[in-house]
């Protein structure tokens, strides 16, 4: 008889409560509703992390003393990673960055955290996503491609679902928009209601959709029918309740420029009801933000002083690791992989350290590897997801290792 | 989607009636609905002049052999497990209409599409709407699948 | 300033803008087996409009060399299905796309949506990880 575990599924920010698992004496058999990344995620990787220093074995403390020393030699060491570690590990991160007086900074800086902002500051509404799919009749993924990054988004809220004020499901109810540079596979759903805009061309497009909004003949400088910009103007105005799922390409295309996106939002909420959520990639990528914001009140790019916390650009990794940083700790990332590989050679020439429970490409570079267990597999906390919901994450695997949270105090422990 | 006279143009095209239907077109519409092997044709077989065309048979009438008995075909190597095709197709959603119609894994087993291992698996096909007396030519399945994973031979 | 490889290549050089874009396959991939052949795949190959690789003279599944200001790889071709914008070429974040990406800015943005490249056909092999 297999014993069947509802699982949180930490495959991405969407956090798919409704996983079904299998496992007989312990070993997983089969995983019910989890998309082709969440049973990935399950499967967890072929190459597990070994306790190394400078890439001979040694014992996880060791591994852990010698990390400390490491942090507590340099002068801006930098603590980097954190969206697949849970709110408990982020806040014991944070309180490391505190005590080194460190830089602590996430994908965010160079990803969501703009629009993350803004909306913690109040300055563009967002909704959750049950919201969505109860309410949701205009879903307009711009610069976002959920199929390929978040498998389950359109069919568990943003356009297959029924919802209670939309019954009769997407194919009256609903109506996707998809704006981006290329037909992927989210604008192939939406059909004739995608719009292709070349690329970097985000914000004209911005400014030409306001004027139709506003009733004035709307410019392009590229090639598109006037008419499908006016039809789609007409939409979002008659809409009841619209959402904007802001994706990188959007992000990308913006940049310091989001008060242009807030204020086409404000414009949009004056003729009806719309919110924006951030196409979140990593399960708590999106806590990361929120824990450091509770604590600092920035939401990224921090570095801790004898005055207090600051933040600025300065501050983000990509700045850091092409100047000041003289130690850097990874947390549940994989940058060699994942950053320009023009930062490559930097990371290789200083001293890393790399908490997590899979070998990767930073790996190689790492001068000192912890292997933590599985966030959300065999350790619990908290996440939130893409939409700022808090989730309990349901472990439901038995193992010995250390969680990266326990990593983390333990460092702390041997710095003081 | 295979076609009939893909199959018919890698057939000898001679009609000789060894595989005892009346014409090579005859026998490709029954290598089409699954109904007979292209094995069944002895000249194919024999001779290797054919040997291309074999293969190529072969190849293109794998999926229809791995098809359901109403001819539904799941390619697991294109699906993702978005799920579309779980929380679309009106089969699911009536009959579990608070799992699968609301976007949820689907909570019972009378629906048609539930993904198991990152896969979509189908069952219960004698209920699709395009079969049995009352039928229609539901597209609710294929239409949302982002991969053309889904399709009826 | 254009990197100095010309006297190692015959082939004639187009300049493209890459656009990287993610896949959830090739997610998936990455998560159980981030070294196996088929991470590499489904990440080193850039995609570009059939009729433009015509032009350049690129058959489908040869290998390119792509090469920026900074850095250079070798990956695979494979035409879109469907017509994509002039000069544009599509690839899944990797580290293959990564390794032509820019950190010349200010803004801590990486020019992760928008690399310049020279592409050239390659008889060279697919640029290993490491
Ligand atoms: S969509 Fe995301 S959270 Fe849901 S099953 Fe897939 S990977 Fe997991
Ligand atoms: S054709 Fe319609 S009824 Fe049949 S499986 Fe597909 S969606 Fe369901
Ligand atoms: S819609 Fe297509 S990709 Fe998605 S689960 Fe169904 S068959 Fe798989």
């Amino acid at each position: 008889m297999s014993d069947i575990t509802t699982w949180i599924c930490t495959g991405c920010a969407l956090l798919c409560e409704d996983i079904q698992v299998y496992t007989t004496n312990g070993q997983i058999e089969k995983v019910e509703h989890a998309c082709i990344m969440g049973k990935s995620r399950l499967t967890g990787c072929k190459h597990t992390a070994k306790p190394m220093i400078d890439h001979n074995d040694v014992t996880v403390d060791k591994a852990i003393s010698q990390a400390a020393n490491i942090l507590k030699n340099a002068h801006n060491p930098v603590l980097y990673g954190w969206g697949n570690s849970t709110s408990q590990a982020q806040i014991a991160g944070i309180e490391l960055a505190r005590v080194l007086n460190a830089v602590i900074d996430s994908t965010s800086s160079f990803c969501q955290g703009i629009t993350i902002n803004e909306i913690l500051q109040g300055q563009i509404p967002s909704c959750t996503l049950e919201e969505v799919r109860e309410k949701a009749d205009v879903i307009l993924y711009w610069g976002a491609d959920p199929m390929s990054s978040h498998p389950r988004h359109l069919s568990r809220y943003s356009y297959f679902p029924r919802g209670d004020m939309r019954q009769h499901g997407y194919e009256e109810d609903r109506k996707a928009i998809a704006i981006d540079v290329r037909q992927s596979r989210t604008a192939k759903i939406c059909k004739d209601m995608f719009y292709r805009i070349p690329p970097g061309s985000d914000l004209e497009f911005m400014k030409a959709l306001s004027d139709a909004l506003d009733g004035k003949v709307p410019k392009l400088s590229f090639d598109m029918d006037i008419k499908r910009l006016l039809e789609l103007a007409t939409l979002l105005k008659k809409c009841e309740f619209g959402v904007i799922f802001a994706g990188l390409g959007l992000v990308y295309s913006i940049k310091e420029d989001i008060h242009i996106l807030s204020g086409l939002i404000s414009k949009l909420n004056e003729l009806s009801d719309f919110s924006l959520i951030p196409m979140v990639g990593h399960f708590n990528m999106r806590g990361f933000n929120h824990n450091l914001f509770n604590e600092t009140g920035y939401i990224h790019k921090v570095k801790f002083t004898d005055k207090g916390p600051v933040s600025g650009v300065e501050y983000s990794i990509i700045e850091q690791l092409k100047g000041n940083a003289d130690a850097i700790l990874v947390i549940g990332s994989d940058p060699l992989a994942s950053l320009p590989g023009a930062l490559s050679k930097r990371m290789e020439d200083i001293p890393l350290i790399l908490i997590d429970p899979c070998e990767n490409l930073t790996t190689r570079a790492a001068d000192v590897t912890i292997p933590c267990i599985a966030s959300g597999i065999e350790e619990g906390g908290t996440a939130y997801r893409m939409d700022g919901e808090i989730i309990e994450l349901s472990p439901f695997i038995q193992s010995k290792g250390m969680s990266d949270e326990m990593i983390i105090q333990r460092i702390i422990k041997e710095i003081n | 989607m295979t076609s009939v006279m893909e199959i018919y143009q890698l057939l000898p095209k001679t009609n000789c009636k060894e595989c005892n239907e009346s014409t090579c077109m005859a026998f490709a519409v029954a290598l089409l609905s699954g109904s007979r092997q292209y094995t069944e044709c002895p000249p194919l077989i024999k001779d290797d002049k054919y040997h291309n065309s074999r293969i190529k048979l072969e190849e293109i009438l794998k999926p229809i052999q791995g098809a359901e008995e109403t001819g539904l075909i799941v390619h697991e190597e294109l699906c993702s497990g978005c799920g579309n095709c779980v929380v679309a197709c009106p089969v699911n959603v009536a009959n579990d209409p608070h799992g699968s119609g609301r976007g949820f894994g689907p909570t019972n087993e009378k629906v048609i599409f539930r993904v198991i291992d990152g896969k979509v698996k189908a069952a219960n096909i004698e209920e699709c709407r395009r079969f049995g007396k009352n039928r229609i030519m539901c597209n609710a399945c294929i239409d949302p699948c982002p991969t053309e994973a889904i399709e009826f031979v | 300033m254009a990197v100095d490889i010309g006297r190692f290549i015959k082939a004639p050089e187009y300049n493209i803008t890459i656009i990287t874009y993610r896949d959830v396959f090739q997610a998936a991939v990455c998560e159980e087996d981030r070294f196996g052949s088929e991470y590499q795949d489904l990440s080193a190959v850039i995609i570009l409009d059939a009729a433009q690789m015509k032009h350049m003279g690129i058959t489908e599944g040869s290998n390119v060399r792509l090469t920026s200001k900074h850095g250079s790889v070798v990956v695979k071709t494979r035409a879109s299905p469907q017509q994509e914008q002039k000069n544009i070429g599509f690839m899944v974040n990797s580290p293959w796309s990564n390794a032509l990406v820019s950190v010349d800015i200010s803004d801590g943005f990486p020019g992760y949506k928008h690399i310049e490249v020279t592409i050239a056909v390659s008889k060279e092999e697919i640029t290993s990880q490491r």
